[in-house]
């Protein structure tokens, strides 16, 4: 019987996504193209993040030009801890990648697995 | 494609506003990068995906999730119960019964809560709101089933007037019903979160088990010896059961409420408990009976079996119900209409017969002075 993570393996594949550059800020859709995540699977899972205190948000400072402003996230140092852990655990027991099927699922598991 | 991306877009900026201050910057974030994403489906699903973000939140956290509910089933009672031809006067009611109950359900819960308060918000009572409002929309859906084909005509032997009386009253019941759940499952409800369970649980089976006695609301008919003796008996349990139901639920009631409260107010919990016995019971015979006669007219093998089975069937239908010709199914319908129509009487007398043997249980108890081992604190939903 594996130890049961805390972390989805969606919510793994995005502190995947995000440990991988801890200090740079990422934009929702380049995290969602990374994983392979839909808009209606990951924004849920930001937020969840967000309300946890493991991720913080922002929006850019400057108007871009031709684009609105984007809404950035990056791990806060709790969260990197807490990523950092989980992905450990999720790759020693393999189980969180089997949960998300096809081209995601590999997408997910060649991210949590180191 | 484009036209469709823009109505997304236009949706989701609309219902962002369903959504608290706090929430709003994800929906406004998810869209704000909609413009990175490809054009064409890329784009569509990235803002269907915002678009179930929206409501998932919304109804998570400003509780949609009961009124959207709410609002979908009485949409689908509305769209089974209105289509009929112009003129028919079992049409014009079912018409009228699904826009005045409706309005009911919604309305009822803004005049209940300046009395009452809010919906409480433990699970039992959210069960109860839930449950019972589903019975409520069920007996609409199942009687105008039932009046389709008994009020239509030639059907209909004594006019519309007859049957726009009983419509009213069944409305007034259909009323009392709603405000019952509302009020009972308020957050200053004046009866305690037990009795109310203890009540509509106890109703819920007593409901059942009359129904199983009598599918029809007509005793059954066995050829056989021992069948025949075996439902005798089990008929006199099921009447012993009714009468003894609404008494058991209104004591085990008190036994739950403090013991230093006055006999008043032991009586008060045993007359609730009483009354959510008899409603529960009425309600739940009364929404499985209607079906059944309702599915009469579409089952052949139902009718088999319940022409075999009860025996007073043909001197009452032969009263209500001449035969027509090849469509006779229409006039054995119309005498079970009658019976149909017997479950609001049901309806109507189910909790006050309730009340008064409850709150005799409940006042008995009060007064025998004996220590209860089940007595807990009265405590209020919250």
């Amino acid at each position: 019987m594996g130890h049961r993570s805390e972390f989805s393996a969606q919510t793994l594949a995005v502190l995947a996504e995000l440990c991988a550059t801890p200090s740079q800020w990422r934009h929702g859709y380049g995290i969602a193209r990374d994983t392979g995540l839909k808009s209606g699977t990951l924004y849920p899972v930001l937020i969840r993040l967000a309300d946890r205190g493991l991720v913080e948000a922002c929006w850019e400072d400057e108007q871009p030009a031709g684009r609105p402003r984007r809404h950035l996230y990056r791990l806060t140092a709790e969260g990197l801890a807490a990523a950092t852990g989980a992905l450990a655990r999720a790759s020693s027991s393999a189980r969180a990648p089997a949960k998300v099927r096809g081209e995601r699922g590999r997408r997910v598991a060649a991210r949590v697995t180191p | 494609m484009n036209w469709l991306t823009r109505v997304m877009v236009a949706l989701l900026r609309c219902s962002a506003g369903l959504l608290p201050a706090d929430r709003r910057v994800w929906t406004r974030a998810l869209w704000a990068e909609a413009d990175e994403v490809p054009a064409g489906w890329r784009r569509l699903a990235w803002l269907l995906g915002g678009l179930r973000l929206t409501m998932r939140e919304a109804t998570r956290r400003r509780g949609l999730g009961y009124p959207l509910a709410f609002t979908a089933a009485a949409a689908g009672t509305a769209w089974s119960a209105w289509p009929g031809p112009p003129g028919d006067p079992a049409v014009a009611i079912n018409r009228a019964d699904v826009v005045t109950i409706a309005m009911l359900l919604a309305g009822l819960p803004w005049a209940i809560r300046r009395v009452r308060g809010p919906a409480a918000g433990s699970r039992p009572a959210r069960l109860l709101r839930t449950g019972g409002y589903a019975a409520l929309l069920a007996l609409v859906l199942v009687k105008a089933a039932v009046e389709r084909v008994a009020e239509a005509p030639p059907n209909n032997f004594e006019g519309p007037a007859r049957a726009w009386t009983g419509e009213v009253v069944f409305l007034g019941v259909m009323a009392c019903y709603a405000a019952l759940i509302l009020i009972c499952t308020a957050r200053r409800s004046p009866a305690a979160p037990g009795t109310v369970a203890i009540g509509a649980a106890t109703g819920a089976a007593l409901g059942v088990v009359a129904y199983v006695l009598g599918p029809l609301g007509f005793p059954l008919r066995f050829t056989g010896l021992w069948p025949a003796f075996l439902y005798d008996a089990a008929m006199a349990l099921g009447a012993l059961l009714a009468l003894c139901a609404p008494a058991l639920a209104g004591l085990a009631a008190t036994r739950r409420v403090d013991r230093a409260r006055p006999a008043g107010s032991t009586g008060r919990q045993g007359a609730m408990a009483g009354m959510w016995t008899g409603a529960a019971a009425a309600l739940v015979v009364a929404v499985l009976s209607t079906s059944t006669i309702a599915l009469l007219p579409y089952q052949t093998g139902l009718r088999q079996w319940a022409s075999s089975h009860i025996g007073q069937w043909t001197p009452i239908v032969s009263q209500w119900t001449p035969i027509y010709g090849p469509r006779s199914y229409l006039g054995y319908v119309a005498g079970n209409s009658a019976f149909a129509a017997g479950y609001l009487v049901v309806l109507l007398l189910g909790p006050l017969f309730g009340v008064a043997l409850g709150a005799w249980a409940g006042r008995a108890a009060g007064h025998d002075g004996l220590p209860s081992i089940w007595a807990r604190p009265l405590k209020r939903f919250q």
